[in-house]
């Protein structure tokens, strides 16, 4: 399974938010680093087709994701950094629609949510109405809404934002555990979240890859370059990060 | 007085009660003229009816405002006249009005005169019988006391026949004055205020709880002056409310009623001078009344409020606030309304929230009630009571404030909806998507309201109107029509001069009877009856000959454009859909154009608002197939609207009227002569409901761009409702004649464009084509946008 992004750039006006970025993920869960305005989650919303590309192409197996249209989307999971929902759905309600809109068949749905439930710890606020929920509940609700229908792509934009770090670590242990014949994009800021359970990295900085390899590799490069001035053995990925964010 | 600032500071409530202030004005004023400025306007009825028939000749209608400017010049004249002599005035004056009105010789001026002085003498027929009124009630109780079910002293019939006496004996010296009774009985009689009020504390109320939405309030709660102090200062917010509520409403109905009605003069005579008030026991003069009325509305709002907050003071959820408030208010309005008088918990009728809410009941009405066999009125009751339980209620309120913890976990209610959310979801989950695009629709986005209100104002709706017939041959015209209607053949014709022949027999029969009667040969009672005969027969003789030359022009005209020729009776027709209905036309279709926007102004903007735009799109049907289930709820509500308002029309016309031509072609109506289709009269008709239902899903379309255009759902409503309605209401209702091709209203009415004398059915065709075309436009932009959801930006 490959889905590459050919040459793509995305302008508003005369601000480029992603540069010529060329990447090919294949199987496995990309951690995405970058500051606030690196171009995360442009870049998630250009592999969602919810903005249009000034430039380049984004291909699944080949295939231009335009040109896939529906059958792209069918094997999408996406979870946005914005909370989107409606507040006067439940839980439950709120998961039945999404799996009806992702085109699975209720008796699959069913067995899946009780599932997805489950490991997000939803259960026993199944029948509660979304509004009611803490900013945690509702990023549990997205995430169990991202992985509905078995995707083939899961793009998590921020996923362990709001949750207390006893829910991270499940959510992290969760998406760790997610079959490895699927490609995972995770972006986030918080680097203990993909440090431990990422293939990839990639590092992202005013709309470009600065940086993209296994989290050991990525600490051993940087680890050379700065060698003299930090203590041996002492290197982390988030010095890393810090380090192409030029701090 | 920070509290006080963040509440006034809201712009929401300001603009609310602003809203609500201008709606009472405006709501008081209409009825005045809807009420015909509280006069009779029945005319003597009388003058010469040829036929047993459903019409009769009917006479101009009176203008209800010149009729009152009459009533009130009549009053100024009679003012300072003793009553019995102003009666026998009024008394011979309508008289002869009355033998003018019902004979050949009656001016223009006679039916408002007649309206003013029939009115006057109601008035002082009133004022110069009240004294025997209060005489009649110390009768009653010499009478009824000789009966023995009545006279024990220890029973509360006894007493309440003593206690009554008692109270209207002290009246007996009371001097009424013919005062300008208009403003205070409009008062006393527009109950909208009780209920505008009640709905502006409501809301007022509802801002005390603005901590809790914004999940302030365990801060609040955690503050020193958080509790006593906050509760204190909402109290006398709520005090303050309810007394400028009152002034402000209260005082505008007065305002407008002294403009319209005059009578400020009058406010030192005594109260019962006002009809309404003439069961009031009480000695004060109308000044009086109303200053002792406005305080004690005052007092009673501010208990109103006070329940209120208390109410959802003590639901810990916001939510379910309004759902408590609402039980509580249905549940106190039944016992209000429905128990009756005679029950024996009728105490529960009127020491009730709504007898504090309708106070001008306690006032109109004189009523003792039955309190441990001792009568009690209820006046006496609700008043006494006003003081301790303002105190009582206030006190609980600001215990509850107090002491009601803002993080004590799941109550009652949280548990109980939580149990009916698992209840629905086990239905929800069934449902596929546009089984939840309905859901939403009509649960989330309140569209039920919507619905409920459509269906209430639907079946409220005027869709006939009567046809006044003007002459006497109209008259005839008409009934003959009524008799020979069915399809055109040589026996019509043949039925038509038989017919002609009996009525010219009986014309020349007066014509020989006059010479008989002048040769001395005829009887005069013979020659009257003979002449009456004659007379009649000429105007029905003109009548027919109109029928029989409609009869053959449509045989022509059939011959011609190859369509069989009927005579149609289109007096059905003419009331529902003719000119003369065009009101009723416009009132429909307002009604349903609102109806449509308020359902699905909300569909587009609800996801924008939720923030789920993006996550939509990145499901396989979360674009077009979204889209195509919208554009089928739309059909739904758009049927649902056109059935609620276009049924009740039709079964209007198929209930009032018995129709028989169905199949007849429709052109042989006289109102369709140029109709372009071969087709009956049924095929028309369901043709013109096809053209409605169309009109109105293509605003419906139009409805739906708009909303995908909005972020906010407040901000799509406004938009849409702007959008679709401002044109139409501008153009029916302010007369601007530029906005006549945006409003939307004449497409979907149909009737008057195609029956007007510019219009036809080619121009109707065309302006539905065009609007049809711009739904076209805006479903495609839908689509386009759907599928590169990532190109659509809000503009509101």
């Amino acid at each position: 399974m490959k889905l590459e992004l050919i040459d793509l750039t995305k302008r508003y006006g005369n601000f480029t938010a992603l540069n010529h970025v060329n990447i090919t993920f294949t199987e496995g869960i990309y951690g995405i680093l970058g500051a606030n305005g690196a171009g995360k989650s442009t870049m998630m919303n250009l592999i969602t087709d919810n903005i249009p590309r000034s430039e380049g192409q984004i291909l699944f197996e080949g295939t231009d994701i335009l040109r896939l249209g529906a059958d792209f989307r069918r094997v999408l999971g996406y979870m946005p950094q914005e909370q989107g929902y409606y507040e006067h759905m439940t839980a439950q309600t709120f998961l039945y629609y999404m799996a009806d809109l992702k085109a699975i068949p209720k008796r699959e749905a069913r067995e899946e949510i009780e599932r997805l439930l489950e490991i997000t710890n939803l259960s026993r606020v199944r029948h509660k109405k979304l509004g009611g929920f803490s900013g945690g509940m509702k990023q549990r609700v997205l995430l169990a809404q991202a992985l509905l229908g078995d995707p083939k792509v899961v793009i998590l934009d921020e996923p362990t934002a709001g949750l207390d770090p006893k829910e991270r670590i499940r959510i992290r242990n969760f998406i760790a555990s997610l079959s490895r014949e699927r490609i995972i994009l995770l972006a986030t800021h918080i680097v203990s979240d993909i440090e431990s359970i990422s293939d990839e990295v990639l590092m992202m900085k005013r709309g470009r890859v600065v940086g993209m390899n296994r989290p050991e590799k990525l600490i051993e490069c940087v680890a050379q370059e700065v060698r003299e001035s930090v203590v041996p053995g002492h290197f982390s990925l988030e010095d890393v990060y810090l380090y192409y964010l030029g701090e | 007085m920070r509290e006080l600032g963040r509440i006034i500071e809201r712009p929401r409530l300001v603009l609310a009660l602003v809203v609500i202030l201008l709606a009472n004005g405006l709501l008081f004023l209409r009825e005045q003229y809807e009420k015909d400025f509280c006069l009779d306007l029945d005319l003597p009825t009388g003058g010469v009816i040829f036929f047993d028939g459903s019409l009769t000749v009917t006479r101009e209608e009176v203008d209800p405002r010149a009729a009152y400017r009459r009533y009130t010049e009549l009053l100024d004249t009679m003012r300072d006249a003793p009553l019995p002599e102003a009666q026998r005035a009024l008394e011979e004056e309508k008289e002869t009005l009355t033998a003018r009105l019902t004979g050949d010789e009656s001016r223009d001026e006679d039916s408002l005169d007649y309206v003013a002085v029939n009115n006057l003498l109601k008035k002082v027929e009133y004022l110069a019988g009240y004294g025997d009124w209060l005489a009649g009630i110390e009768r009653n109780k010499e009478n009824l006391l000789t009966f023995s079910i009545f006279n024990d002293p220890d029973s509360f019939s006894g007493r309440n026949i003593i206690k009554t006496a008692e109270e209207f004996e002290k009246l007996r010296g009371v001097e009424l004055s013919l005062v300008s009774d208009g403003a205070v009985g409009a008062f006393m009689s527009f109950r909208l205020t009780d209920y505008l009020l009640l709905l502006a504390l409501l809301l007022v109320v509802l801002s005390f709880l603005e901590e809790r939405k914004a999940g302030l309030w365990g801060v609040v709660h955690a503050t020193p002056r958080g509790r006593l102090r906050l509760a204190a200062r909402r109290a006398a917010i709520l005090l303050s409310a309810s007394a400028l509520g009152v002034i402000l409403l209260y005082g505008t109905d007065l305002l407008i009623g002294f403009t319209v009605y005059g009578g400020y003069g009058d406010l030192d005579c005594a109260v019962q001078s006002v009809e309404t008030l003439g069961r009031l026991p009480m000695i004060t003069s109308i000044g009086g009344f109303l200053l002792r009325f406005l305080l004690l509305r005052a007092a009673a709002a501010f208990l109103t409020g006070l329940l209120l907050w208390l109410m959802v003071a003590a639901v810990s959820n916001v939510k379910y606030t309004i759902v408590v408030a609402a039980a509580v208010l249905a549940g106190e309005y039944s016992l209000y309304t429905f128990l009756p008088v005679q029950s024996a918990l009728n105490v529960l009728k009127y020491f009730n929230l709504f007898t504090y809410i309708s106070l001008a009941d306690l006032y109109v009405n004189y009523l003792n009630i039955d309190i441990l066999g001792f009568p009690l009125g209820i006046r006496s009751i609700s008043q006494f009571a006003l003081v301790p339980l303002v105190l009582l209620l206030a006190a609980l309120c600001i215990y509850v404030h107090c002491h009601k913890k803002p993080a004590a976990g799941r109550d009652l209610l949280g548990r109980a909806a939580y149990r009916i959310n698992s209840l629905a979801d086990k239905a929800l989950r069934r449902l596929h998507i546009f089984g939840m695009e309905l859901y939403k629709a009509l649960w989330v986005q309140r569209g039920i309201i919507i619905a409920g209100l459509l269906i209430y104002v639907a079946l409220g709706l005027t869709y006939k109107v009567n046809i006044a017939v003007t002459t006497s041959e109209e008259q005839a015209e008409k009934l003959y029509t009524a008799q020979f209607a069915g399809e055109i053949t040589d026996d019509t014709f043949a039925s038509i001069d038989a017919e002609q022949h009996e009525l010219e027999v009986k014309i020349s029969a007066y014509e020989e009877a006059q010479a008989a009667y002048s040769e001395g040969s005829m009887e005069y009672p013979e020659f009257d009856r003979l002449g009456r005969e004659a007379s009649s027969a000429k105007i029905k003789s003109a009548g027919l000959k109109n029928v029989r030359a409609r009869c053959e022009e449509l045989r022509l005209r059939g011959g011609e454009e190859g369509f069989t020729p009927w005579l149609i009776d289109d007096t059905p027709f003419e009331s529902v859909y003719g000119p003369a209905a065009e009101a009723n036309q416009q009132k429909a279709a307002l009604t349903a154009l609102l109806a449509l926007t308020l359902l699905l102004a909300g569909c587009g903007a609800y996801e924008r608002q939720s923030g789920m735009t993006f996550l939509l799109g990145s499901t396989p049907r979360g674009r077009g197939a979204l889209l195509l289930r919208k554009l089928l709820l739309a059909a739904v509500m758009t049927a649902l609207v056109w059935a609620a308002v276009y049924g009740m029309e039709l079964y209007t016309l198929l209930t009032e009227f018995d129709i028989t031509a169905w199949r007849a072609p429709a052109k042989n109506l006289p109102a369709l002569p140029d109709f372009p289709f071969r087709c009956s009269l049924a095929a028309a008709l369901a043709l013109l409901y096809l053209c409605r239902w169309l009109a109105l899903y293509s605003a419906a379309a139009l409805v739906l761009l708009i909303s995908s255009l909005v972020r906010r759902l407040e901000a799509s409503y406004i938009a849409a409702c702007a959008l679709m309605l401002l044109p139409s209401l501008l153009w029916a209702y302010v007369g601007i004649e530029f906005l006549r091709p945006l409003a939307l209203i004449l497409p979907i009415e149909a009737a008057p464009v195609i029956l007007s004398s510019g219009g036809g059915i080619a121009p109707y065709l065309l302006w539905l084509s065009a609007l049809m075309l711009a739904a076209a436009a805006s479903i495609l932009r839908l689509f386009y946008v759907s599928e590169r959801r990532g190109h659509r930006r809000a503009i509101i």
